[in-house]
């Protein structure tokens, strides 16, 4: 009984070990870091070149005439910085919408990835953020 | 009326309170008398948040914007059937909308098992009304849905967002939250089992069907999340791994696993703990999934506040049942030891222990990777996030596994199969895999996830129709009636299996739609002249024009275009974008689709100009997506089957306890507020309206205007007097001729109901609540009868009479419990 015990314990161990570094590799691939406008301002160095979750409400958004370039502004406690993105945007991507942007910093702004636009969806459960824009 | 609310909420607390203490000191002192009267208060409970539930709704069907909730999510534009549904539209009005479930799921549950498992029922009760207690006391504290303004209300309503108003957002949460509150009922059960040490295996009789239906709630809650994303969010997928579905889907993996390790215990008495603990788990992970979804703890696209006091009260509650829980299991664990041993590997059991195992693993690590950017930032300081990239590379390989399991696992033979047996049994199966993964590679389909797991689809397949085909075959030996009369009363005889691999067949399907999402997608974004093409993937697109409409509503910006493949027009597709009256400066994508068995083509109108008539679309070309959803229709029926009672019609036989029949005439009196109200607002225009509380009803007995006519729809001068109606508002006359043209037909002033008197509309709105009152007064009637002690002396028996159905099964349960 117990050498069962002990065995049963050593291949969960054995198990958990291997899943634990598998998922720990995984993981370090698959991270962005998830961030405020303001805190990346802080120290724009240390961020660059890295994948970032970048989140902030939009202000000043421009649509290049006859394109999907779309040139904002993203704001978050009075920090600001311009960002670029290509492509379709979602619905309630507009100005003051509270966003969370995939992409990396680039020069003096922010490069969205494809598809990297999320607009926070409508909640049914708390609609004021929206409206605490700027905040 | 929200004063009333409020009050019934309160009242419900002290009844649960009431129910929780009667039932505790009755199980402990066994007193039939105490458990008696906290059963019926339990059953009070449920008729209490029906009436709660009445007012919520009447409030919104009638407008009542001086209610917080109601003007907060509902507006006087908005069409009965989302009025209603915004009952749950919120916070507030959800965490009611769970008590209402719970409390009607727990009565019915204590209805049916009232006789069977007597000695289990008071800890059932006093653990659903502890339950109930804590949201009730959210609600009263912190989120009373029936708070109103102070100071002036306003005249209407702020509406429902406009995304959220569409079919799927209605019945999607619902599902859920039914889901979600019938795993409470196992729960319950489980623990009623572990506190009396009745540890037999007679609760999981009792929980086997409540699991089965939550988790067919909960399976159809997310496909139906999946179906409302790929349908209205417009960007060409159905699941984001978003901490929102995933808390969805947490529960929904451990309560998976019950289902097949429920199995092992039946048959041999293993795995005891392992499924008490599931069963504990399960519920824990619904109050977390609410939790992690309420509370802001998770940053999320959905935009959820922050609510630290929620927050606060959660944590508290989770800790509890931890503690609760998981103490009595320990306390138990001599009780729970296992009657027999793992014999084999190669044994059905150790097929569903691995199964256990990677559901298991597959909750916690979507719960780890779900939490992971909360906790790096407990941890570290940083917030880390990891996205859908990540949780696919761990879940595509578990889901495969998955699904060979799927395969595997029932064509093993308990204990030990043989290795004739393996032959036997896995020869046209692994044909099969072979031959689709070689025409799969033949295909050029080269991403070894989705052809691999087309391979394996075409293995479990191929077993679930050597099961169907093999038992079909012996049937007929027996019975020598033809094949397909075998079939079905192969799947009649033993629903629970059959109805089980219809379930599998189901999940195979699914997963072909999941694989068509890995192998191939084309995703273009257009931007094209009036008459101009682009091509995508094996289709070419073209551009006709931007259309521009208007409706009550909203105003409709439509792009015309047209869809064909190999030089011939398959399809007009109308993308559009919609912005509605008051969210002007949200507009809601409204995807065309091009449906088909093999791909769909999903249109989408990213952009436009109206002037130049440029439209700027999004393609995208989706594979196998349909038969996600053909699957889950599958996988409904299988369970259906799987749910049927064990005698057949035995369902339309069931001896249904009269408080129960009592009960559901409370509820239906009590929803005729709410009908009543509801009728009021049957599309008619304002005019008629108008015009049926100014003529009379000729029918000479009611003396009534046509709107208020106590003889109903059926009265002979009402009906006269509603067609004259319609032809004169049909010529298109206005009220004040309609009204002449009244009198000069009846030939005399009495016909208006002149002056016309605010009096009658009173009445008429009086009449709600009237009949809100009485169902009140009924509860109170029925909440005496029911605590008062119907048969004074339960021992002195009656003479013998002949043992019915119920006693015999209970007779069954104690004789088993012997061995």
């Amino acid at each position: 009984m117990r050498s069962k015990a002990l065995k049963i314990a050593l291949t969960c161990a054995v198990l958990a070990a291997a899943l634990g570094g598998l998922m720990y590799t995984t993981l370090s691939d698959g991270t962005e870091y998830y961030i405020h406008v303001d805190e990346v301002m802080q120290d724009r160095a240390a961020w660059e070149g890295k994948r970032l979750q970048l989140h902030g409400f939009v202000a000043d958004l421009r649509q290049r005439p006859n394109s999907l370039d779309y040139r904002f502004n993203v704001q978050f406690n009075g920090k600001v910085i311009t960002a670029d993105y290509t492509g379709v945007v979602p619905d309630t991507f507009k100005n003051e919408s509270e966003v969370v942007l995939k992409g990396k910093l680039h020069g003096s702004g922010f490069v969205v990835e494809p598809n990297g636009v999320m607009a926070k969806c409508p909640s049914k459960y708390n609609a004021q953020t929206v409206r605490t824009a700027g905040s | 009326m929200a004063a009333l609310g409020s009050f019934v909420l309160l009242a419900t607390f002290v009844v649960a309170s009431y129910a929780l203490a009667a039932s505790v000191a009755g199980g402990r002192r066994r007193s039939r008398a105490l458990i008696e009267s906290g059963v019926g208060a339990f059953y009070m409970t449920a008729a209490l948040m029906a009436v709660a539930s009445g007012v919520i709704v009447h409030a919104f069907v009638t407008g009542n914007y001086a209610i917080k909730y109601v003007q907060r999510y509902s507006d006087s534009a908005q069409p009965l059937a989302y009025k209603i549904t915004s009952y749950w539209g919120g916070l507030d009005g959800s965490i009611m909308f769970w008590v209402l479930l719970l409390s009607v799921f727990g009565s019915i549950a204590v209805a049916t098992n009232r006789e069977r498992h007597r000695e289990l029922i008071p800890w059932v009760v006093a653990i659903i009304a502890a339950t109930e207690m804590f949201f009730i006391f959210i609600m009263v504290v912190h989120n009373n849905p029936f708070d109103t303004f102070i100071a002036a209300s306003p005249a209407d309503g702020k509406g429902l967002n406009p995304l959220l108003q569409n079919f799927y957002m209605a019945i999607h949460p619902p599902s859920l939250y039914t889901g979600f509150v019938a795993m409470t009922i196992p729960y319950a059960f489980g623990m009623a089992a572990l506190i009396t040490g009745h540890l037999d295996d007679a609760w999981l009789r009792a929980v086997r069907r409540w699991t089965m239906i939550g988790w067919l709630f909960l399976t159809f809650g997310l496909t139906l999340g999946m179906l409302w994303a790929y349908e209205e969010l417009g960007w060409g997928g159905f699941w984001g791994w978003d901490p929102v579905e995933n808390a969805g889907l947490l529960p929904w993996f451990t309560a998976t696993a019950f289902l097949h390790s429920v199995m092992v215990q039946e048959r041999r008495g293993m795995l005891r703990v392992w499924n008490v603990t599931l069963v504990i788990t399960t519920f824990f992970l619904t109050i977390f999934g609410t939790f992690m979804t309420r509370s802001g703890v998770v940053q999320s696209v959905h935009a959820f506040g922050e609510d630290r006091w929620l927050a606060t009260l959660f944590t508290v509650f989770m800790v509890l049942i931890v503690t609760f829980s998981f103490g009595w299991v320990i306390y138990r664990l001599p009780l729970l030891k296992s009657r027999h041993e793992l014999d084999s590997w190669a044994s059905r059991e150790a097929a569903f222990l691995a199964n256990n195992w990677i559901l298991l693993f597959s909750a916690f690590f979507v719960l780890f990777a779900t939490m992971f950017p909360t906790l790096s930032e407990a941890v570290r300081g940083q917030r880390l996030t990891v996205g859908p990239p990540f949780f696919n590379l761990w879940m595509r390989p578990i889901g495969l596994i998955l699904l060979v399991l799927t395969g595997i696992a029932p064509l093993l033979a308990w204990r030990k199969s043989t290795l004739t047996n393996l032959i036997y049994q896995f020869t046209w199966p692994v044909a099969a895999t072979m031959v689709t993964g070689a025409a799969v590679y033949a295909l050029g389909i080269r991403v070894w996830s989705s052809g691999l797991c087309f391979a394996l689809c075409a293995f479990v397949g191929a077993t679930i129709v050597q099961e169907f085909i093999r038992g079909a075959q012996v049937r007929q030996g027996a019975s020598g009636a033809d094949i397909l009369t075998a079939l079905i009363g192969l799947v009649g005889r033993q629903r629970r299996r059959y109805g089980g691999y219809i379930v599998h067949l189901g999940i195979v399907l699914m997963f072909l739609g999941f694989a068509g999402q890995g192998y191939k997608q084309h995703e273009e974004n257009l931007r094209l002249r009036p008459g101009e093409s682009a091509t995508v993937g094996r289709f070419t697109v073209r551009h006709d024009g931007i259309g521009v409409t208007n409706d009550e509503q909203k105003q409709m910006i439509t792009g015309h275009v047209t869809v064909s493949s190999g030089g011939r027009q398959i399809a007009q597709m109308a993308p559009a974008r919609w912005f509605f009256a008051k969210h002007e400066d949200q507009p809601t994508t409204e995807v065309a689709i091009r449906r088909s068995v093999g791909e769909d083509v999903y249109v989408v109108l990213a952009a436009y100009e109206v002037e130049s008539q440029i439209g700027i679309y999004a393609v995208t070309v989706n594979p196998l997506v349909n038969w996600i959803w053909l699957g889950f229709g599958i996988l409904a029926i299988g369970t259906g089957i799987a749910l049927l009672p064990e005698r057949a019609f035995a369902l339309a036989g069931v001896k249904v306890p009269d408080a129960a029949v009592t009960t559901t005439l409370l509820l239906l009196i009590l929803l005729l507020p709410a009908v009543a109200g509801a009728q009021t607002v049957v599309p008619k225009s304002e005019l008629r309206k108008q015009l049926e509380g100014d003529v009379m009803c000729t029918c000479g007995g009611c003396k009534a205007p046509m709107n208020n006519c106590p003889m109903g729809p059926a009265c002979h001068g009402l009906k006269e007097q509603s067609e004259k109606l319609d032809r004169f508002i049909a010529q298109g006359m206005t009220r004040e001729q309609i009204r002449a043209a009244f009198v000069a037909d009846h030939g005399g002033q009495d016909v208006l109901a002149a002056p016309i008197d605010e009096g009658f509309n009173k009445l008429a709105w009086a009449l709600p609540y009237v009949a809100g009152a009485t169902g009140a007064a009924l509860v109170g009637v029925a909440a005496r009868r029911w605590t008062r002690r119907r048969d004074p002396a339960p021992d002195a028996l009656p003479a013998p009479a002949p043992i019915d159905d119920a006693l015999r099964a209970r007779l069954d349960d104690e004789l088993r419990d012997l061995d």
